[in-house]
């Protein structure tokens, strides 16, 4: 089999972060952060509240300047070539960013004209888009006059509206029921497919589950990153869960006979190579009574809290 | 550039005309200086019931006007309360033509206002030929691109509404006060005189005033480079707070420590 030829030209990675460090007055929120996304991936930059999960997130979509490192996007640097940059992205924000009272349509028109089209493209783009959430019907109706998940839909549509090629979501499903998420992705998964490049920032580990890659972020730092079935593997062997009446005296005796619970006082976590051969060991032997065991393959929350000791859904708000 | 401005003009037009009831509501402070202020300070005036309205009816326009652009100028900061601007920022439109689709729609906005009470001229006993009609609509035409820029000016520094109205009242009200909108300037204490060189609604009224009286308290010269001035001062200050380039999500606001991430 013959090499390929040297391509001169290489296509620029999606996102390409470096050294990135970002201060607010004395909060450090970026503390030198590494990340490269390639072109057309579906990436998830998976931490609890406050670990930088949006600083970074504003840098790459062109809200905010680093302090001090770089950050690009398709090959475009974010503070120098800010608007080359803001042609090929398209992003929803956590908060809504539609104007309630003005119906779908008109509301993806004006994103149209911000963009540079012509009243008749856009207007002819509104309607494409619309179609293809599968909201066409929703076109006259205000914004307002939506439920959550159809209003998340708009948002994703007015994101879509001038056909970027790295599409931002930050925390796009937040206050959704289920439901409404599993759809709420089945598109984004489509549209990545489609070979659009998603980077998405979520605090549910089942979100991330659906990216082909993940960063997990913590306190400004990357702590891991990989595929999910990677970072899965990382822990090594599946997880012993326990629930009993005096987790410390637990503890103490699992300590005493050379296993490792993790730390941490969401009840009592072993990770062992083999834990089905494990448990009736340690369920015989434990001097308290046992409420509750399992044994799983590890998640992405486990990977979480095996890297830095606390769990997703607490962290601190700055 | 061209396009943006568009696209921000049509989207503020269209929030207008949503909530279009407003121009009426808008017309109940005019007409209450108008007509009840009026009357009762006019009877007590050397110039009579009647002379007394007609002479502050320019004064109560550019009263509308100002309010209702600077109003307008408010959705800046409500914008940037509900994200919506977010979308905007972030779309390749330069800051400037952000500052200025506000400006212009600000203006039609008070235009608009302005034009639902020029009905009521006849009523305040300032009847107005046709030339004289279009001189005073050019004058309200270049009031309201005024008002609108010195509105935007204001409120594209700060992030919060509260402190809107601290600054409406020191500011807006104390202009108006000045600008002889409700006395002649002429008869005025010399310090008011003064004074009121340096207020850009006294050009404005005055403008609008020569066209239904056909005596200026200003040379016409003089209040059009004076608003000239004003105009193209402020647009650059707007311009410099939209174009701040870090955090931009602030709209530049930042500066002024209402804002923190």
């Amino acid at each position: 089999m013959s090499a390929p030829a040297q391509s001169t030209v290489v296509a620029p990675a999606a996102v390409d972060v470096r050294a990135l460090v970002k201060h607010y007055d004395k909060v450090e929120a970026l503390r030198g952060v590494d990340l490269v996304v390639g072109q057309g991936e579906m990436f998830a930059l998976l931490g609890p509240n406050g670990a930088g999960k949006t600083t970074l997130f504003s840098i790459l979509a062109t809200l905010r300047t680093p302090t001090s490192g770089s950050a690009r996007v398709m090959g475009k640097d974010v503070v120098t070539e800010r608007d080359a940059i803001r042609h090929q992205i398209g992003i929803v924000f956590q908060e809504p960013a539609i104007e309630q009272r003005m119906s779908c349509r008109d509301n993806l028109m004006l994103m149209g004209l911000l963009y540079g089209l012509s009243v008749a493209a856009s207007r002819k783009r509104a309607s494409d888009i619309l179609a293809q959430l599968g909201i066409a019907e929703l076109a006259e109706r205000r914004a307002k006059e939506l439920s959550g998940g159809q209003r998340r839909k708009l948002e994703l549509a007015r994101a879509l509206v001038t056909d970027p090629r790295v599409l931002f979501l930050d925390e796009a499903t937040l206050g959704l029921d289920v439901d409404a998420r599993r759809i709420f992705w089945g598109h984004v998964r489509t549209l990545a497919n489609a070979g659009r490049t998603v980077f998405f920032t979520t605090h549910y580990m089942e979100e991330a589950e659906v990216a082909d890659r993940i960063a997990l972020i913590d306190s400004g730092r990357i702590v891991a990153h990989g595929t999910p079935r990677e970072l899965k593997a990382r822990l090594g062997g599946g997880i012993v869960s326990l629930k009993t009446n005096d987790d410390a005296r637990a503890r103490a005796w699992l300590n005493e006979h050379g296993f490792v619970p993790e730390p941490g006082d969401r009840g009592i976590i072993l990770v062992h190579a083999d834990p089905a051969a494990i448990l009736p060991e340690v369920l015989r032997n434990l001097p308290v009574r046992v409420e509750r065991a399992e044994v799983h393959d590890p998640s992405l929350e486990d990977v979480f809290l095996k890297l830095t000791g606390r769990g997703l859904e607490g962290g601190n708000k700055p | 550039m061209i396009r943006g401005i568009i696209a921000i003009v049509i989207l503020d037009l269209k929030r207008f005309w949503m909530e279009r009831t407003r121009l009426i509501a808008g017309l109940i402070q005019p007409l209450l200086y108008l007509f009840v202020l009026g009357a009762g300070i006019g009877g007590s005036s050397r110039m009579g019931g009647g002379d007394y309205r007609r002479f502050i009816f320019p004064g109560t326009m550019g009263l509308s006007l100002l309010f209702t652009a600077t109003f307008a100028a408010i959705g800046i900061v409500f914008d940037r309360q509900i994200g919506f601007f977010k979308a905007v920022l972030v779309a390749p439109v330069p800051r400037p033509a952000i500052a200025i689709g506000k400006i212009i729609a600000g203006a039609l906005q008070a235009l608009a206002q302005g034009m639902v009470l020029l009905p009521f001229a006849p009523l305040a006993g300032a009847s107005l030929d046709v030339l004289q009609t279009f001189e005073l609509i050019g004058a309200m035409a270049l009031a309201s691109f005024t008002f609108s820029t010195i509105g935007v000016a204001f409120a594209c520094r700060f992030n919060s509404t509260t402190v809107f109205p601290i600054v409406s009242n020191a500011v807006l009200l104390p202009m108006f006060f000045l600008s002889g909108g409700l006395y002649p300037l002429r008869n005025a204490p010399y310090w008011m005189q003064v004074a009121a060189h340096f207020d850009p609604v006294a050009y404005a009224v005055d403008l609008m005033r020569g066209s239904v009286l056909g005596t200026f308290f200003f040379p016409v010269p003089l209040s059009l480079g004076a608003l000239a001035l004003t105009i193209a001062l402020l647009i650059w200050a707007a311009v410099r707070v939209f174009n701040r380039g870090e955090d931009d999500s602030s709209l530049g606001a930042s500066k002024f420590g209402f804002w923190r991430r």
